[in-house]
């Protein structure tokens, strides 16, 4: 069973900041400060690897929150 | 994919030539910047890179590896037919590096030389060309210089700056008729070369002088028009995609069973794409070697360095079935399917 709760914890993995923050389904990408390049390419692996979904450089660039990653795969 | 069978060649050695100058992805850094470069290096899983002194090509590197390997074979200069060159990193625009190391060399004007223009995918594509001119009958004996100096000291784009290490190898093949036969599968894929790629210079984005300055691109990262650009989702995505696929085809194509391959050596693109692709094969670590951890990308040379330093050993024992897979600039990719016997490896050259 799919949910937000878990693809959070998994994006949190994915993402691997040096100082973790709170994240929620609404946190926009914008304000998590590590949110970069290398945290991107982690949750394109996550998102192919546990969901076996392909996610684009482009489709990522378009999401402003959590919950927009989450319904390319959901 | 392009599948073949390649018989009568023998692999009969390998050496590498490395600079002696090691650089620590997280030590030489800014201060300010080691948090980010300790994240980083955790995830790309690249700690050192050997980086050329100023002034040193790769064609240096590949002139030390070839003469240590020509000597420790026995063979006589004048017995080699052939001399083949996998670099992006070419002395010139022309003349081909090969030609020029010809002459450097000492081999005889009857050589056949010239370069191929791959990257990560040039190993198994170079192996697959020279192999196939020696078992068409009549050359006997070449030689295959493959590497790159990929790395560039002042750039400021840090996933770059931390990904690429600069080697040589040399690697020497034989006609012999008692051989095991080689299995490859090869691809391209051009609708993603702009994924890797050096824009200015060639004939289609001719060199200007705002190109040798450092401009901000889209991503905010200044580069020249002169330097590398990575689109890491895009290699991300190709490899993921392709390079399990193209194994699996391979093992089909071959004789044998994934449990029949003693060791996969993939091109060493980074901890994240190899680390993915090995658990999407579902092969245990401890027969895929890494060497990103000591030397990093280095482009073409990854999986010769990777089969140098990781494999002597078990190469020392006893004969070894190898799958070797390389994927990335073009986008292209080779995969091969070898054993390697009684071939002639010493240990890593450092100039």
């Amino acid at each position: 069973m799919s949910t937000i709760e878990t693809f959070i914890e998994k994006f949190n993995e994915a993402v691997d900041f040096q100082e973790p923050v709170e994240v929620s389904a609404d946190t926009r990408l914008e304000t998590l400060p590590e949110w970069d390049s290398l945290a991107a390419l982690g949750v394109i692996v996550m998102c192919d690897m546990e969901y076996k979904k392909t996610i684009t450089g482009n489709d990522l660039s378009n999401c402003q929150t959590i919950t927009d990653i989450y319904k390319l795969v959901a | 994919m392009a599948q073949s069978v390649l018989r009568n060649i023998r692999y009969r050695g390998l050496t590498t030539c490395v600079p002696e100058r090691a650089f620590s992805n997280v030590q030489d850094c800014p201060p300010e910047q080691r948090s980010e470069r300790e994240r980083l290096v955790r995830n790309i899983g690249i700690e050192t890179r050997r980086v050329c002194l100023e002034g040193v090509v790769f064609s240096d590197l590949a002139l030390v590896a070839a003469e240590k390997l020509i000597a420790g074979l026995g063979w006589e200069k004048s017995s080699i037919d052939a001399l083949i060159v996998v670099t992006q990193s070419p002395d010139y625009p022309i003349p081909a590096t090969a030609i020029i190391l010809q002459d450097k060399l000492g081999l005889s004007h009857g050589t056949v030389a010239f370069d191929i223009n791959l990257g990560c995918s040039g190993y198994a594509y170079g192996l697959f060309t020279l192999g196939s001119m020696l078992s068409a009958h009549g050359l006997k004996r070449g030689i295959m210089l493959v590497g790159d100096k990929s790395s560039n000291p002042l750039s400021l784009d840090n996933g770059l700056l931390s990904l690429f290490g600069d080697a040589a190898t040399a690697t020497a093949l034989e006609f012999d008729e008692a051989a095991p036969p080689m299995y490859f599968n090869m691809g391209s894929d051009g609708s993603g070369h702009k994924a890797i790629i050096i824009e200015a210079g060639g004939q289609r984005v001719p060199i200007q002088p705002h190109h040798l300055e450092r401009l901000p691109g889209a991503d905010g990262i200044s580069r020249k028009g002169t330097d590398v650009i990575l689109d890491g989702p895009s290699i991300l995505n190709f490899s993921i995609r392709e390079v399990p696929v193209a194994v699996a085809e391979l093992v089909e194509f071959s004789p044998f069973g994934l449990e029949d391959i003693d060791y996969f050596v993939f091109h060493q693109a980074n901890r994240m794409i190899n680390e993915t692709i090995r658990k999407k094969l579902g092969l245990p670590a401890e027969k895929v070697p890494m060497s990103l951890k000591d030397f990093g990308n280095t482009s073409s040379a990854s999986i010769p360095v990777t089969i140098n330093t990781r494999l002597q050993e078990a190469l020392a024992q006893g004969p070894q079935r190898l799958l070797l897979s390389g994927f990335g600039v073009g986008l292209s990719w080779a995969s091969c399917i070898l054993e390697i016997e009684n071939a002639y490896l010493p240990p890593l050259i450092e100039i």
